[in-house]
């Protein structure tokens, strides 16, 4: 068979068959090539040696060719020749006659060049042709989508809780790698294994099944479920099992996703949670009934609507009722002392209006022993608006009965040393006065004895009796000028500050004045200069004018038992001081007297202690005195030099006088 | 009430009264003169013992306490000197242990002040019958 070579216009060289017609071959083959131009798909056809034998305008077009192109290789073209094994492959497809495809790219296009081999009708393969198709569009969309579908793969593994994808028997389809990690299997051992029949049949449950068949089928919406079990590897564990049905447009498989999420951990912790708070509330509960009975406090609740009241334990203890009883408000008032049952009631009454209360009141207890009791409550409205008193009981009996004792203690105390200091001051005016009731008696014996002789001594009687008259009126001065508590060494002098003396007698009067309901204030000059003088003494005159301000008051209820006790700066160089309270105050009649030895307005006094205190107050160059206020009560005070004044008598002793003798 | 009769001064026994307080050497000298005394006065125990009365002093009236030489160390100032002069101790301290004390260390008796006339003219009989 002999070959014939024919050119056509663009280049084509064919190969023909012996008994060919050429006019009738030349016009199939023009026509083939019209049909190949207006073809899209760039064609390219390679002789055996790899040489271009032919190429379609899209092809032109697209390797960028020229009919001088024709019979270069495509080491020629530097499209082609960015395909590497282009000529290998082309060898590869004429000897095995097989069409082989190869990718490639160039610039941002991506093309596939298929590879066909050229054969004539004896099957003699002449050559190769090459098609491209370009698929960038396909490839791009292909990329994207192999980019997503790797994204989301990238997702759903790091998903820490597995997830596995069901065909709508039921069967595993794929799952994340959570998924196989968590059971400890592997694609290829699950790859369409029935869910149910996973983890050695965990999820065996009919629950399970029925529910994704209801869901599948689109009757119900799932229902999560809960998986306990224990796992070969994973060992006991608790999942929730969740199902959403997966459909996607133009697929009629339906699939599910199944998610299971590993509660193992957190069950764990809420069954810790759990015992530990319950353990707390014991504890915590443990804690308030022994503060209860510490504290001898019981608490109670008292629903006012209904009457129902509940007790604490300590508060049973309290009343010594049984706890078996049931509270009523009748049975309260079995224990509650006869005195206080008209208060009791009153605040039952009140109790169902206000909302707060608070008093004390007494108990009687079956063995006739008294127990002080300090009630508080408070109100709170349930969610109906009902009122129901949440409440605290605690038993205070200790502390009134040492309240008591102490105060009777102190007030024994303080009469003690009264008694005894009067005792002291008794014992020394006695001694005193009786020096000149002796002269008396004697010059009176005297005086009669000389009435009574022959013949009378009249001016013996008369000189006697002037030494009793005398003598009389000595100790009249004698009972005047008291002796001070303190005798005269004991004196001693300081500059000092009459706000700290003051403060000092305050703060260990304040049980006192409390108990008796006064309320004490101070105005203490900020500026007060210093004064010379005894200490003590001063501090008693302080106190004695404290408690006669706090004694004025004592029937005192229908004002402020107020006591105002203030320092001030006196004009002419002098400290004052000055106690007011909002007592009885004094009469005009008894102002002359107050001063007095002896005298006093009070049923249980000696009354000296204003005498005593003028004549320390007047031993220290000063003077006491009494006002009668705009308002009730008095106000009593004394002023004495200050420090400025005596800085001449620094040097020398202060001029002390016995209050008692005159004695310097 | 009875009253001695008058006796002339070399009769008349010598009562010293010792106390530093005014209104008794006042006092009691009148009183004494009445019971028929011869009276002598003294302010301290040091001026009774310089002066020239201490041997003629038929009683001494002595106060317990005085500044200075007090009563009791009187009384044993005299014993010491052998001068036996019966004591009625006066005093104003009414402490129910000081008299018999006193007593049983040789007084003849301990008044307290006030006391009545007639007590102390009691004492005072003892006192020189004893002598």
């Amino acid at each position: 068979m002999t070959t014939q070579h024919g050119t056509l216009d663009n280049g084509w060289t064919g190969f023909q068959g012996v008994n060919s017609d050429v006019t009738a071959a030349n016009t199939a083959t023009t026509d083939l090539i019209n049909i190949l131009d207006a073809v899209e798909v760039p064609v390219v056809v390679l002789r055996r040696d790899f040489t271009i034998a032919y190429f379609n305008k899209a092809g032109a077009d697209m390797l960028g060719l020229s009919p001088s192109d024709i019979g270069r290789t495509p080491r020629d073209i530097p499209v082609l020749a960015a395909l590497p094994r282009l000529e290998q492959q082309c060898s590869q497809v004429i000897t095995s006659k097989v069409e082989s495809k190869v990718d490639f790219r160039d610039a941002n296009k991506w093309f596939v060049v298929r590879i066909s081999p050229c054969m004539q009708s004896d099957r003699q393969v002449t050559g190769s042709v090459l098609t491209f198709t370009n698929v960038t569009a396909f490839r791009s969309s292909i990329d994207q989508a192999i980019y997503e579908r790797e994204c989301t793969k990238a997702i759903l593994n790091t998903v820490a809780d597995p997830l596995v994808v069901l065909s709508a028997d039921q069967r595993i389809q794929s799952g994340n790698r959570a998924f196989y990690t968590m059971f400890g299997v592997s694609r290829d051992e699950t790859q369409g294994v029935p869910l149910c029949e996973l983890g050695n049949g965990a999820f065996e449950l009919a629950l399970l099944r029925t529910q994704l068949e209801e869901m599948l089928a689109g009757s119900r919406a799932f229902q999560p479920v809960e998986v306990d079990h224990v796992f070969t590897v994973k060992g006991p564990s608790t999942f929730i099992l969740d199902a959403h049905p997966l459909s996607f447009p133009g697929h009629s498989e339906r699939r599910v996703l199944v998610t299971f999420q590993d509660i193992t951990a957190r069950k764990q912790a809420e069954a810790a949670k759990d015992l530990r708070s319950e353990e707390e509330l014991r504890r915590s509960e443990a804690f308030l009934a022994e503060g209860q009975r510490l504290s001898l406090t019981g608490t109670f609740s008292w629903k006012v609507a209904t009457e129902e009241i509940t007790w604490s334990e300590q508060l049973y203890r309290i009343f010594e009722f049984d706890r078996s009883v049931p509270v009523t408000l009748g049975l309260i008032g079995t224990r509650v002392h006869p005195d206080d049952m008209p208060m009791l009631n009153d605040m039952i009454d009140r109790a169902r209006a206000v909302s707060d209360f608070e008093y004390e009141h007494r108990l009687l207890m079956p063995d006739h022993f008294i127990k002080f009791v300090h009630l508080t409550a408070h109100g709170v409205r349930d969610s109906q608006g009902r009122l129901e008193y949440i409440g605290a009981v605690q038993d205070v009996t200790q502390r009134r009965l040492s309240e008591e004792a102490l105060g009777k203690a102190r007030s024994e105390l303080a009469n003690l040393a009264r008694i005894t200091s009067l005792g002291v001051l008794t014992a020394s005016i006695a001694h005193e006065v009786n020096q000149p009731l002796s002269g008396i008696i004697t010059n009176a014996s005297t005086c009669l004895r000389m009435l009574s002789a022959d013949p009378p001594n009249i001016e013996g009687a008369r000189e006697t009796a002037r030494r009793t008259i005398r003598d009389g009126n000595r100790a009249s001065d004698v009972i005047t000028r008291l002796r001070t508590l303190y005798s005269k060494k004991d004196l001693s002098l300081e500059a000092m500050d009459l706000n700290e003396a003051t403060r000092e007698v305050t703060s260990l009067s304040l049980n006192e004045l409390q108990s008796k309901r006064v309320i004490l204030r101070h105005e203490l000059a900020d500026d007060l200069p210093p004064v010379i003088g005894d200490r003590v003494q001063l501090q008693q005159v302080i106190l004695n004018l404290l408690r006669n301000a706090a004694d004025a008051m004592n029937g005192v209820e229908d004002r402020p038992r107020e006591l105002l006790i203030k320092t001030e700066c006196d004009q002419g160089d002098g400290v004052r001081l000055s106690v007011k309270d909002a007592g009885v105050g004094f009469t005009p009649q008894a102002a002359d007297k107050l001063f007095e030895a002896f005298f006093t307005t009070k049923s249980d006094g000696m009354g000296i202690g204003l005498s005593i205190s003028r004549s320390i107050i007047e031993a220290h160059r000063g003077r006491l005195w009494a006002t009668a206020n705009d308002g009730p009560g008095a106000t009593f005070a004394f002023s004495i030099p200050c420090w400025r004044e005596s800085l001449a008598d620094a040097e020398t002793r202060l001029n002390w006088t016995d209050p008692l003798t005159g004695a310097a | 009430m009875k009253s001695h009769p008058e006796r002339s001064t070399t009769e008349c026994p010598l009562v010293s009264v010792v106390d530093d307080d005014e209104s008794v050497r006042e006092s009691l000298p009148d009183l004494l003169r009445e019971f028929g005394f011869a009276v002598r006065t003294f302010p301290s125990a040091e001026e009774f013992l310089a002066s020239d009365c201490v041997g003629p002093t038929r009683c001494l009236i002595l106060d317990l306490a005085m500044p200075g030489m007090t009563g009791p160390e009187l009384q044993q100032e005299l014993i010491r000197r052998r001068q036996a002069i019966p004591i009625i101790f006066i005093t104003a301290n009414r402490d129910k242990t000081v008299r018999p004390r006193l007593l049983e260390q040789g007084a003849v008796e301990c008044l307290f002040k006030p006391f009545r006339d007639t007590d102390l003219l009691d004492a005072l009989n003892i006192a020189l019958r004893t002598n």
